[in-house]
């Protein structure tokens, strides 16, 4: 196992509520399905780090800042979570009541992402002022489907299929935001992930207790399986998805 | 013995208030003063009895032992392997 993964699973991913009723399935579903997917994809950002720093110039840190700048904030945070919130009825709203405070919480992470990318923007000199921004197009389009794409389009998901994406997506991220922590030298490069440990860490960690708490029956368990089968085929699958244009 | 939230780290993000209530402790709660922290009362925690909200709390060092001042996120293997 790479050290990293081992870091995060020895203080994140194994502690478990003693008792927890859906721990023995969550475990169980991580030893066999998550560990092969989140150490294939730590394998993969490990060595795109590893081809950066081999690099001459910055002008990787400057394309990352430029894409987290695009990626992060009110395009994510707008469209698909509060149409999470809004697919709860007016009725019973007060239901989900933490669930909402945990979507606004994100909302203000993902606005923070932004502003800790344009960060390393203006402290390398890459641009003068936020506005010039607005005039690159990287910091501006968005190509991921959980964006713009029909996945938007589905809000109703399972509270569970939604805690398996917690679970499972959220880890590769702060797997990779360790990755980049551990093996950048770069202050402002560190900096920028700094809130998005954060933000990932507690949605992974929201994910884990709706799976020991609320996992404990086959009836529970089926739509973290689907979610999951559908995570590690069509987005944390082991190929790298097609580039535009590379279709015949 | 009892827990306390270390205010320099905690993010503020309330799973431990969510696992908590879910226990029907209830032992962690929003103070109304000051900012509307998350703090633990220390009358109802039963810590180290319980030991949950340790488990799903995703900000290093955000909660302390009383009595010792070591921090238990994330936590240690004699916190959850009983």
């Amino acid at each position: 196992m790479h050290p990293i993964l081992e870091e995060f699973c020895d203080k994140w991913v194994w502690p478990t509520m003693p008792g927890a009723p859906g721990a023995e399935f969550r475990l169980k579903l991580t030893r066999e399905k998550c560990l092969p997917a989140w150490e294939a994809i730590l394998e993969r950002t490990v060595h795109d780090i590893e081809e950066e720093l081999t690099s001459n110039d910055e002008e990787w840190k400057r394309q990352h800042a430029l894409r987290g700048y695009a990626a992060e904030g009110v395009h994510m945070s707008i469209k698909q979570m509060s149409a999470q919130l809004l697919s709860v009825d007016i009725g019973e709203q007060e239901n989900y009541i933490d669930l909402q405070r945990m979507r606004a919480r994100q909302i203000w992470d993902e606005c923070k992402h932004s502003k800790l990318h344009a960060d390393v923007l203006l402290g390398k000199g890459w641009v003068k002022n936020e506005r010039e921004l607005m005039s690159i197009a990287q910091a501006n389009v968005q190509p991921l489907p959980a964006y713009f794409g029909p996945s938007m389009m589905f809000p109703h998901i399972h509270p569970l299929a939604r805690a398996a994406q917690n679970y499972y997506t959220e880890a590769n991220a702060c797997l990779g935001i360790m990755a980049y922590i551990k093996m950048v030298d770069d202050p402002l490069v560190v900096h920028e992930h700094l809130s998005q440990r954060d933000e990932e860490l507690m949605h992974f960690m929201e994910g884990k207790f709706q799976l020991d708490f609320y996992c404990a029956t086959p009836e529970s368990q089926h739509h973290v399986e689907d979610a999951l089968g559908y995570l590690l085929h069509q987005i944390g699958g082991f190929g790298r998805s097609p580039q535009p244009g590379a279709a015949k | 013995m009892s827990l306390k939230v270390d205010h320099e780290r905690c993010t503020e993000c309330r799973m431990c208030y969510i696992v908590c209530r879910e226990l029907d402790i209830n032992a962690v709660y929003v103070a109304l003063e000051p900012l509307h922290r998350i703090e633990i009362d220390l009358d109802a925690c039963t810590y180290p009895g319980c030991t949950a909200c340790l488990m799903y709390c995703p900000a290093a060092g955000s909660i302390v032992e009383v009595a010792t001042g070591r921090s238990m996120v994330p936590p240690s293997p004699e916190a959850w392997q009983s």
